[in-house]
């Protein structure tokens, strides 16, 4: 074990942080940027309720990109993270609505389904050996044919503020609105909570520094004495997890959740991901690039439409701009 | 230093493709009663007339330039033709008081966190008025609220927004889609009454109903609608056993084996064209009398699995809503007929409902109507105009 600590926190990991930070300056310079942009060319853009719209369509996102950077620096990917967050989310609709499971518990659950499809991809992957693209589109495909199955191919509505049962869910997952008319992000505030603890996961641990090395040099962590199968199935049981934390975080946003819907939200999670500065081969990458990177999608998507642009424009922007920003992180690369 | 360049370059790319594209989409989307008006004086307009709208009782609130009220009218998608038909009656009415509007709808009908987005981004524009077609009342229940207690007056059109918070909702242009989807049973029920009253428990027949979703309560209501009717129907033929089978939110207590008509209800597992032909196909291979495709999601999904109709053989098909592909198989007379709403005219009274609520008259929901047309009538006047391409 002496020898895979050094290879986790050797001088691979070190070298690479001033860098990283430059990038990720350049990354939050350029939300910056967009953010004062739609300021100024949006319709009453500026403002604390725009904010908290943009905050409104973060979080979820942000969840699960969290989730998903572990594993992209492991130098995996995951597809399925969209689809097992609707389906988890669904799983705790079922248990709620249909069987009468305290809506607490409903939660908890959402949280353990999101890190069974985690583990489960962990296992095929490490263990099995299949190619991360391919074990994990076997998964997204399941949790969309699951929660179709689970829900009878039915709507599952999360409580709303009014309702007895579950009528905090709201209150503690996306807004706490005060009597004196203040709104307070809850949602938001418990994003932020679960950044900074992925940070120090990610940055102080054995988990981070085995992710790391695992992404840099499997093979050479593997000479070192990582246990590789196991270390490269975290990263996939801490997206599943992530992947559940979106799901409660997306019902609780938009309270209706469709069965076998999802596919295309992971594509957020990873694209916000490369903007933060990861890289595609593993062994780079950091939350808060990330959590950049998902602001600047939810500003482009929130901003467009204040310039009578309809959110479709969000995509092809979001498209040019994962494209710039990985060709900066190479040009970065060359220098150095 | 390179990485300075390029990213000027970035910046610079972004501004140009923001601005190509607002020039771009200013003149289709915005309907502007001074067309010459720069974005900035709109922005400008918009403001003060939201100014003064937060401001001012019902009676004062008369005063408001005409120009200086914005709409922004949010749909349920734009993927259907059905949504362009509803955009124009929104843009003639728009025209006809002079008013600003603004269309929006997500990309597809399931993208629901798409809508509230828009939604949420249309009421921090601080609007005269909203018109929605909500993809679910209980998504957007926070927003309805704030629209409430910040006076925004909100028009439901198409499906409306059923179970909105009382108050909200000043009043919807809609179709009635129970009766909809009761003018189908009635329409298609003469061309099925000799097989329905010869059908017996051992020589069962079946009628076959498609729907895209189980979600949404404009295609809930033809779907209810249609079946309620038939049943009636069947039950005047003299049939007493009446099963209907398939999804659980329409199933009857009535076991399959013993009935002599069967209604036999899918319901697709997405709103994908591909699902949608899945299930019609599913639905077929059962061999029923009649097929029943509750919008136009539906009957393009009946086309799909039947060679554009033409394999429907005996099998007597009604449509909803048009489309060219729907139309050109009731013109060749592969669909006994389809039901059409009157999208122009729901375009058109949810943004006169919206003017007329803002500047304080009284409005009242409107019933935009539903005609069942067929090869014979479908270029008549009354109809032609209703039947989009």
């Amino acid at each position: 074990m002496s020898v895979g600590n050094n290879v986790g926190s050797g001088a691979a990991v070190k070298i690479k942080s001033p860098k990283k930070v430059s990038q990720r300056l350049l990354t939050f310079a350029a939300l910056l940027v967009i953010y004062i942009f739609f300021c100024f060319f949006g319709r009453n853009f500026f403002g604390y309720e725009t904010a908290l719209n943009i905050l409104d369509a973060s979080v979820y996102i942000g969840f699960a990109a969290i989730g998903v950077t572990f594993v992209i620096i492991s130098g995996g990917i995951d597809l399925s993270l969209g689809t097992v967050q609707m389906c988890s989310a669904m799983v705790g609709g079922v248990l709620f609505r249909k069987l009468g499971m305290p809506f607490g518990l409903a939660l908890v659950f959402i949280l353990i389904t999101g890190t069974m499809f985690g583990l489960f991809n962990g296992f095929l992957i490490a263990k099995l050996k299949l190619p991360a693209f391919i074990a994990t589109l076997g998964t997204m495909m399941i949790a969309i044919g699951l929660s179709s199955v689970i829900s009878n191919v039915q709507t599952y509505n999360f409580p709303a503020r009014t309702e007895v049962a579950g009528g905090w869910f709201k209150d503690v997952f996306s807004k706490l609105q005060l009597d004196n008319g203040w709104t307070i992000p809850t949602g938001a505030i418990l994003l932020l909570v679960v950044l900074l603890l992925a940070n120090v996961v990610l940055t102080k641990t054995k988990i981070g520094r085995y992710t790391y090395a695992i992404g840099s040099n499997e093979e050479a962590a593997r000479l070192s004495g990582v246990n590789t199968v196991l270390w490269k199935t975290v990263p996939y049981a801490i997206s599943g997890f992530c992947a559940g934390l979106a799901g409660i975080s997306y019902a609780c946003t938009y309270t209706t959740v469709l069965p076998g819907s999802g596919s295309g939200m992971e594509l957020d999670a990873i694209a916000a991901t490369y903007i933060g500065g990861a890289s595609t081969t593993g062994g780079s990458g950091s939350v808060f690039g990330t959590i950049i990177g998902v602001f600047i999608m939810s500003c482009l998507r929130v901003g467009l439409p204040s310039m009578d642009l309809q959110p479709h424009y969000q995509k092809l922007m979001t498209g040019i701009v994962v494209i710039v920003a990985v060709l900066i992180d190479m040009s970065q690369q060359k220098k150095h | 230093m390179k990485m300075k360049k390029i990213l000027s370059t970035l910046a610079l790319a972004l501004a140009l493709s923001v601005t190509l594209t607002a020039c771009g989409t200013g003149t289709t989307v915005t309907t502007a009663a001074a067309a010459a008006a720069t974005t900035k004086a709109a922005g400008a307009a918009e403001t003060t007339a939201a100014a003064a709208a937060a401001e001012t009782t019902a009676a004062a609130a008369a005063t408001i330039a005409a120009k200086d009220i914005y709409i922004p009218v949010i749909s349920k998608g734009l993927q259907h033709q059905f949504w362009q038909v509803v955009k124009k009656g929104a843009d003639a009415a728009a025209a006809k008081y002079g008013i600003t509007i603004t269309f929006e709808g997500p990309a597809s009908e399931s993208e629901i966190a798409a809508q509230v987005t828009m939604l949420d981004s249309a009421i921090a524009k601080k609007p005269s008025a909203i018109c929605l077609a909500a993809l679910s009342t209980d998504s957007v229940m926070d927003q309805l609220n704030k629209c409430l207690a910040s006076k925004i007056p909100v028009i439901g059109f198409d499906s409306g927004v059923p179970g909105a918070p009382e108050g909200s909702i000043y009043a919807n242009a809609s179709t009635d889609n129970t009766a909809a989807g009761a003018l189908a049973a009635t329409s298609m029920f003469p061309a099925l009454e000799a097989q329905i009253k010869a059908a017996t428990v051992a020589a069962p027949v079946r009628i076959a109903v498609l729907s895209q979703d189980a979600t949404s309560e404009s295609v809930k209501g033809r779907t209810k609608g249609f079946i309620d009717k038939m049943i009636e129907l069947v039950k005047g033929a003299g049939i007493a056993d009446i099963a209907v089978v398939g999804h659980d939110m329409y199933k009857n207590d009535v076991a399959e084996k013993s009935a002599a008509v069967v209604i036999d209800v899918a319901v697709s597992a997405t709103t994908a064209a591909a699902d949608l032909a899945t299930s019609a196909s599913a639905l077929l291979n059962k061999s029923p009398i009649a097929i029943y495709g509750s919008n136009e999601s539906a009957a393009n999904g009946i086309l799909d699995a039947t060679n554009e109709g033409a394999d429907l053989g005996a099998i007597v098909a009604v449509g909803f809503d048009a489309g060219i592909r729907q139309k050109t198989a009731v013109a060749a007379g592969y669909f006994l007929g389809s039901i059409t709403q009157d999208p122009y005219n729901i375009g058109y009274q949810a943004v006169e409902l919206a003017y007329k609520a803002v500047i304080g008259e009284a409005v009242a929901n409107v019933d935009t109507g539903a005609k069942f047309y067929t090869a014979a009538n479908m270029n008549d006047a009354s109809i032609k105009d209703l039947v989009y391409d």
